[in-house]
């Protein structure tokens, strides 16, 4: 038996099992409809329920059916799975209090670490880091700049010029 | 005569250097995402819905069919000079178009699928023009048990007839349909699965969503499974058809454009059915049958091009006519539409005329313009094929978290936008559809609006879905689409194999 697999039809009951749970919170007050606000979730709870009784016995009987070949390797690669993670969880936490411009070029610097590292083509050395800062910079910064100057549109910035 | 002096006015508005500038950036932009892996027309056009908060309806959504219409074009240069597509509309081309190029007539296929591309989007974008009206004409008339079981429709071929599993289809559109269900019911004004979090009392957005299995599930797909996957590029040759590959490509281009267009009308998008049928076509009245898969046949990649643009003008139809998105990019279109507060359907076209023709009209612009950006141009993406994929895959992050970020100011949506992205790693790797839950989670409101609508008129009856003609009709197709299939594979066991697995 394959443990993902199992996982995933496992998780979908969780998930349709949580939302028939979640429609019985909903009103079902239903007007001149005859069905209510919590009709719809009731269907999909339903849905996902009988979908993942259908995977999981796809599961038991030796996998599920009619699959394409998933490209790339057999096994992850969860160190650089880690960095690029970080990255992204770093820009979130970070984003309103050291602004966009920063945050994202340091995403883009974590980011670019996880890549290369599941290239097998990692450098430490200082000057890699600091060309990367820089593409970083001069692709984070532009866009910036369009947003707030260019459409108005709010971004968070370290100072409030709108330039950092 | 209406149709035309409408179209008149819609090149007006479309020609004005201001909106010609914003098709022009659009088919740029739509040309680079199409040829550089790992993004896409949804993602890229979900990436810049931000844009919708200032930019008038009109500029935006030019700028927006410009790059679903230059992904299109894009994409065939990569499938042809790499050997991965670009998107899956080019999967088809790359069969051939790959054994042409490594036989070095690269520049022939090239050139053969961007003037198949034009020719095929002009004449679906003619078509579009003459049967939208028409179409909306009838859709005026459909009442919400008919409105409610065309979406029923779309649900069942996005989710069951496309794609390899049934099942995976449904459990795919099982959670489009949940997240849908997050926030404000439409109706009765009620909060459903917020928990509390302030945050999601006005529902997910679509470029949350988008971006989340599209842009960041493929930058950690990337990152896990194909950081060795070693790319060969083929050979660039000049961009030139001589006179016999002139007289093989034009008759694949028109017979394409027929049957890619059907396929795009009805909500039963994508364009992979097309593009294989063409293909099948393609290979069965060829001359030259053994060029197929051993020197590649010109005709092998005309034809799947073309079918592939023709189709995907056709999605315009029932976008703008009914509302309903075919495809993932349609649906974020309509994402983008109703951020402006307005409901495509038939009343688009009265209310909102000029938007709609300026629209259209920049379609004949736009095909235009993509010609020339991908004929005496295309050495310049080629060299986009050479960028390197970290930083590419890094970068698409910051567009990712501008496009997400920008839309909500919310920094609670860039940590939901990591979990759709694990989302999508996990689908990917287990063969999930996606299109299913972006077009769950945008259509799912409106189709349970229209279903609840639809009750009260028949004062709660559910018979109310049978006594119309119009919808017990959508009914008994609903259901032939889901039942057929599996008659024809049950009573009519290996049929040409070679045919079933590969085309």
């Amino acid at each position: 038996m394959k443990r993902p697999e199992l996982a995933i039809g496992i998780g979908t009951l969780l998930l349709g099992g949580l939302i028939a749970a979640g429609a019985t919170q909903i009103s079902s007050d239903a007007g001149y409809a005859g069905v209510g606000p919590n009709f719809l979730p009731l269907v999909v709870g339903a849905l996902l329920v009988v979908c993942a009784i259908g995977l999981l016995r796809e599961v038991f009987a030796g996998g599920f059916r009619d699959m394409e070949e998933p490209s790339g390797a057999e096994h992850g690669d969860w160190k650089g799975f880690v960095w690029v993670s970080v990255a992204i969880l770093a820009n979130a936490a970070l984003i309103t209090t050291i602004g966009f411009i920063l945050s994202c070029t340091l995403c883009f610097v974590l980011a670019v670490r996880g890549f290369r590292w599941s290239q097998g083509r990692v450098d430490w050395s200082a000057p890699t880091w600091i060309v990367d800062a820089l593409i970083g910079f001069a692709i984070a910064a532009p866009v910036f700049w369009m947003f707030t100057q260019l459409l108005a549109i709010n971004l968070p910035g370290l100072t409030s010029t709108g330039w950092l | 005569m209406d149709t035309l002096n409408q179209l008149l006015q819609g090149f007006a508005t479309a020609g004005t250097p201001i909106n010609l500038l914003w098709a022009l950036l659009g088919c740029t932009i739509g040309t680079a995402v199409g040829v550089l892996p790992g993004i896409g027309p949804a993602t890229a056009v979900a990436m810049l819905l931000p844009i919708t908060l200032k930019v008038e309806p009109t500029a935006s959504m030019i700028f927006f069919a410009g790059i679903y219409y230059g992904a299109m074009y894009g994409g065939s240069t990569t499938s042809i000079l790499l050997n991965t597509p670009g998107e899956s509309g080019s999967m088809v081309t790359a069969m051939e178009g790959n054994k042409m190029a490594k036989s070095g007539r690269a520049g022939a296929a090239l050139a053969t699928a961007a003037i198949g591309s034009f020719v095929a989007g002009t004449i679906a974008t003619v078509l579009v023009t003459f049967f939208a009206p028409v179409v909306a004409k009838y859709a005026i008339k459909l009442g919400p048990p008919e409105y409610f079981m065309l979406m029923l429709l779309a649900f069942t071929t996005v989710s069951a007839v496309l794609g390899k599993s049934t099942l995976r289809g449904l459990t795919a559109l099982g959670i489009g349909l949940a997240m849908g269900l997050i926030g404000i019911d439409q109706i009765s004004g009620q909060a459903r699965y917020t928990g509390g979090v302030p945050e999601l009392m006005d529902g997910l957005e679509v470029v949350l969503i988008a971006v989340g299995l599209f842009a960041v599930g493929e930058a950690l797909y990337n990152v896990l499974y194909e950081g060795r996957v070693v790319e060969s590029q083929n050979r660039m040759s000049k961009v030139h058809m001589t006179g016999a590959e002139w007289r093989r490509s034009w008759p694949a281009w028109l017979r394409a454009t027929f049957i890619g267009f059907p396929f795009g009308t009805i909500p039963a998008g994508g364009s992979e059915i097309p593009t294989f049928l063409s293909y099948a076509t393609e290979k069965k009245l060829s001359k030259n049958p053994k060029e197929f898969g051993t020197v590649g046949a010109i005709e092998g990649v005309a034809g799947p091009e073309a079918a592939n643009n023709a189709a995907i003008t056709a999605t315009l139809i029932p976008l703008l006519t009914l509302g309903i998105p075919t495809s993932n990019t349609t649906a974020i279109l309509l994402g983008a539409f109703q951020n402006y507060g307005i409901q495509p359907g038939p009343q688009l076209f009265d209310t909102n005329a000029a938007l709609v023709w300026a629209l259209i009209a920049s379609l004949y612009i736009g095909n235009v313009m993509l010609l020339i950006l991908n004929l005496p141009l295309v050495g310049l993406w080629v060299k986009l094929l050479k960028l390197p994929k970290a930083p590419l895959y890094a970068g698409i992050l910051i567009f990712a978290t501008v496009g997400v970020y920008g839309m909500r100011q919310s920094a609670f949506d860039l940590v939901l936008l990591y979990a759709i992205g694990l989302l999508g790693v996990v689908m990917r790797r287990f063969d999930f559809p996606t299109a299913p839950v972006v077009v769950g989670m945008i259509l799912g409101p409106l189709a349970e609006a229209q279903m609840r609508n639809a009750l009260s008129i028949g004062e709660g009856r559910w018979t109310v879905f049978l006594q119309r003609p119009g919808s017990l009709f959508l009914l008994v197709v609903v259901l032939a689409v889901l039942v057929l299939p599996r008659l024809i594979k049950r009573f009519r066991p290996p049929m040409e194999p070679d045919a079933m697995t590969r085309v």
